[in-house]
């Protein structure tokens, strides 16, 4: 693993933009190192909406926020001095099996990436209880990376 | 009324005072103007409704008027008829609020999942005629498990050493089949003591009640499983005992020793009943405010407490 190759796992919130500007920080006047951006997409509950429009029409809408963040992420990196070059970008589509820490692990064992990045939520116990935390996951299950966790 | 309806509604109209030839309604958008009386005709059968379903919670009636009572007149069979209702709702669990949603094609999905499996309501859905999901359930012949605890005259230790390995070896089979639901990517929900019912001829038990849903998590079956911890509880100590009602002092109960989510109720059992063995109070232990670690899946709640089966079975004043 190259920890010059770093992985940064984001989702749209505050917390990812966060992450995202600890690693420009850090980064931005380092040589030699590859980012990638790396979106783990997952469709909202489809139950959750009465028609297939209203469904698709949320789809779309997260779809786009994906691509606005993304380009939002790169620009804070581009500004902290890393080479536009050196950026990359992907998005995984995710189900409900396996968890969105799994599919990131995944990628970052099939990408060789020897730095993995991402921001947390802070949840209290009970949070991480009912919901389960990435950042947690990530943590216990990494293996031959560094992991950053940015709160 | 047709006449082919109303000779049918004559025939199986209950021996009480009801509203004779209603409305008969093929489209059930506006649920709230169906009354006793009428009648639903869906999936080619007719539902003579005898009144809304209700919910008794913290002493009150909570009427679910998406939720009718009905008689299906081809048969006379009583049903259970629930309505498309589709809803956003936030739900407090302790100091919690989680917005789940009411979903119809949900729970109609796990009917058919579930068609034939004991451990599950039974029913069909069909579609009305403007397209809503209407569920026709068939009654549990049962009663609510809580209430059958409650109903035990015994002291817990009796209970405990004659009744509870009996209960847990069935919970345990209802954990699995929350499982089958996990490995079909469902989730119950809303697993409450009150929606797990004893059938009356077997003893087992069945799920009841599966059209909650939530947005996906990380952990997309914690929900259940924290609902699987509370009941393991209530059946482990024989109902909730709150820390208020107890001897802190005396039993040495802390705050450590109560539900994470609820912080008057005491998980830590062997505090209460030293008799508990070791293994079953590490597993109520999981759900405690002194946890740092959870289950994640039924599989690893069952690793667990399977083995505490195996130690009860061969304890000595089991019968």
């Amino acid at each position: 693993m190259d920890f010059r190759n770093i992985l940064i796992s984001v989702d749209a919130s505050d917390n990812a933009l966060r992450a995202v500007e600890y690693a420009a920080a850090i980064l931005g006047p380092a040589q030699g190192v590859r980012v990638t951006l790396l979106y783990i997409e997952r469709a909202p509950n489809r139950d959750r909406f009465e028609t297939e429009d209203a469904w698709l029409n949320q789809c779309r809408l997260d779809h786009q926020g994906v691509f606005d963040f993304l380009a939002k992420a790169r620009s804070v990196l581009v500004a902290a001095g890393l080479a536009d070059g050196a950026i990359s970008e992907r998005t995984v589509l995710c189900s409900t099996e396996p968890s969105i820490a799994q599919t990131i692990l995944d990628v970052q064992q099939e990408g060789g990436y020897g730095t993995l990045v991402v921001g947390r939520r802070g949840l209290t116990k009970g949070e991480e209880f009912l919901f389960g935390s990435v950042s947690t996951k990530l943590v216990h299950n990494a293996k031959n990376c560094a992991v950053w966790v940015v709160q | 009324m047709p006449e082919s309806v109303r000779a049918l509604v004559e025939r199986f109209k209950p021996p009480v005072s009801v509203r004779t030839y209603g409305t008969v309604f093929t489209d059930t958008s506006e649920f709230m103007n169906i009354g006793y009386g009428d009648v639903i005709h869906v999936g080619a059968r007719n539902y003579l409704v005898l009144g809304d379903e209700s919910e008794r919670r913290f002493g009150m009636e909570d009427p679910k008027f998406w939720v009718k009572r009905c008689i299906e007149l081809e048969t006379g069979l009583y049903r259970i008829l629930k309505l498309e209702f589709a809803e956003s709702f936030d739900q407090h669990i302790g100091p919690l609020t989680i917005t789940c949603h009411r979903s119809a094609a949900k729970e109609a999905r796990i009917l058919r999942l579930v068609a034939g499996d004991a451990r599950f309501m039974q029913g069909v859905a069909h579609k009305d005629s403007t397209g809503n999901l209407v569920r026709v359930l068939e009654r549990v012949a049962g009663r609510r498990l809580d209430l059958n605890i409650e109903d035990i005259h015994a002291d817990h230790r009796e209970y405990f050493h004659e009744l509870f390995p009996g209960i847990l070896t069935r919970f345990i089979a209802a954990c699995r089949a929350i499982h089958h639901l996990h490995q079909h990517g469902e989730t119950h929900g809303d697993i409450r003591r009150d929606h797990l019912y004893v059938d009356h001829n077997t003893g087992d038990y069945c799920w009841i009640d599966f059209d909650y849903g939530y947005d996906s998590v990380e952990n997309p079956f914690g929900l259940d499983l924290f609902g699987l911890g509370n009941i393991l509880s209530f059946i482990s100590g024989k109902g909730v005992h709150a820390i208020q009602e107890l001897d802190q002092a005396a039993l040495g109960l802390t705050e450590d020793d109560c539900a994470l989510f609820f912080r008057h109720r005491v998980v830590n059992l062997k505090k209460l009943f030293p008799y508990v063995p070791e293994g079953l109070n590490r597993v109520l232990m999981h759900y405690s405010a002194a946890s740092e670690v959870f289950y994640e899946t039924v599989p690893e709640l069952l690793a667990d407490l399977e083995p505490c089966l195996d130690h009860l079975n061969d304890h000595p004043n089991r019968a």
